[in-house]
């Protein structure tokens, strides 16, 4: 357990030092929803009924950005390796890693989105949803897109490839968290997608070790 | 059982045994699926609302099934394949992606096609759709993945393993039509309380479903036969260089 917290902490000292991207990771966040005022106009009634939505996708593509790189650099530089080989099982060491991930970059996300729903014209009674279905969604993002990461390590290259993988796999999340909130706006309520989105989450938690370990495992046949 | 399995494992002798299977397999495809055209154009009557379009469900429907039914044997071959490293299991996996992706296109095709006359639009975003659509994806995805492998044994390992990730769809597709208010019709065959379909359109479907189940069987062995050539050619050419030298 203090080796899972001291991993935890060298992954986000190493954040700090800037030898991460998940800086440009949150920047990128926010440069991708001022894309949407500035592509699809700039009308009240519009951004509204579009705010959660475009929130979701700018969430969905910063974390797809810094997922390529969740295990690439300790993979190659052979750091992984060495973590095994301290008595560490891989299971703990995925787990451990995607919290960082998760601390770095899905974090600052939801902390971030009630002022960027401000600027982009949702209306600020709703910004608990929205930080909600982002305080459930961004953990499942990370957990769905580790397990491609890992493959992309065992295949030697990543880049569009591993989006391309990842995306399709993140699509649910995406429909229920930008659901949620435009259900809620609506009047439906919407706390059926918020259940939905609450049981991705641990069942993703409970598969992804497993999977992701075992594709770090390949890289290393 | 489990004897069959260990005796299946051996890929020289699966290639035999498919070798012989595959042309029963090519029959009975061809009898059930010219019975079940033959049935579903001629003998079945019209839909008393839709008319004769209702003949594009007797393709439309049993695609779609094939589309799940693809994805949900390749999870469990490839349960087989991570667990029990069954040697022939993610080989199995892998060959089945590429007919799973087509059964999942000519379902949405056909699916628009049906959806013009009687919906009055090609396509709606509901939930129904949209998953299969997913779908659609998840399979490429695992095409382009499986190929990009230099391995082909780590290719189809690497397969295995992110079809697992994906099977989460399946339920979803499944029950999208009962959990969300769609567009798309709830389901009126495979249901708790029997099929709430006519007989004689039931026939048909039926028939079609089978011809389609042994075209995935019948194919599936084709694409494991050129799998494993492909690999006993790469040993062969591997061995004769080495002897060269």
């Amino acid at each position: 357990m203090k080796k899972f917290y001291r991993l935890i902490l060298r992954d986000i000292h190493l954040v700090i030092k800037g030898s991460s991207d998940a800086g440009a990771a949150l920047l990128f966040y926010l440069l991708a929803i001022i894309m949407f005022p500035l592509s699809s106009g700039t009308e009240a009634t519009l951004l509204t009924s579009i705010a959660g939505g475009s929130i979701w996708v700018a969430a969905l593509f910063s974390s797809l950005l810094s997922l390529d790189r969740l295990f690439r650099s300790d993979f190659e530089d052979g750091s992984l390796e060495q973590l095994v080989l301290s008595g560490m099982s891989l299971e703990t060491i995925v787990i451990s890693k995607c919290f960082a991930h998760w601390l770095t970059t899905g974090l600052p996300i939801v902390i971030l989105s009630p002022v960027l729903a401000l600027i982009i014209g949702l209306d600020f009674s709703y910004w608990w949803i929205l930080c909600l279905t982002l305080l459930l969604g961004t953990p499942s993002l990370t957990l769905i897109g580790a397990t491609p990461a890992a493959l992309s390590c065992a295949i030697g290259k990543g880049g569009v490839l591993t989006a391309l993988i990842i995306l399709p796999l993140m699509l649910p999340v995406l429909i229920l968290g930008s659901g949620a909130i435009s259900a809620e706006i609506s009047g439906l309520g919407g706390f059926g997608h918020i259940y939905a989105l609450a049981a991705i989450l641990p069942i993703s938690l409970v598969a992804v070790p497993f999977l992701a370990s075992k594709a770090l495992r390949l890289g290393w046949e | 059982m489990q004897n069959i399995f260990n005796f299946l494992a051996n890929p020289s002798r699966f290639r035999l045994f498919s070798q012989k299977v595959y042309p029963y397999t090519l029959f009975i495809m061809f009898t059930f699926i010219s019975l079940g055209l033959w049935y579903s154009l001629f003998n079945s009557p019209p839909d008393y609302q839709q008319g004769e379009t209702v003949r594009i469900m007797y393709v439309h429907v049993p695609a779609a099934w094939m589309a799940m039914m693809v994805y949900l044997s390749m999870t469990i071959m490839s349960v087989f394949a991570l667990v029990w490293r069954h040697p022939l299991a993610d080989i199995l996996s892998k060959c089945s992606a590429p007919i799973g992706a087509s059964f999942t296109l000519i379902a949405l095709v056909t699916g628009s096609i049906w959806g013009k006359p009687t919906w009055g639009t090609w396509w709606v975003w509901d939930a129904r759709l949209t998953s299969v659509f997913i779908l659609f994806l998840i399979y490429m995805g695992h095409i382009t993945l499986v190929r990009s492998f230099e391995d082909e044994y780590k290719g189809a390992r690497a397969g295995a393993i992110l079809t697992l990730i994906g099977a989460f769809n399946l339920p979803i597709i499944k029950f999208s039509v009962d959990w969300w208010n769609t567009l798309h019709q709830p389901a009126s065959v495979i249901k708790l309380d029997g099929p709430t379909i006519h007989i004689d359109m039931m026939i048909p479907l039926i028939l079609m479903a089978l011809g389609f189940l042994f075209f995935y069987f019948s194919f599936l062995l084709i694409n494991v036969q050129t799998e494993l050539n492909n690999r006993k050619l790469k040993k062969l050419f591997i061995q004769s260089f080495s002897e060269a030298n």
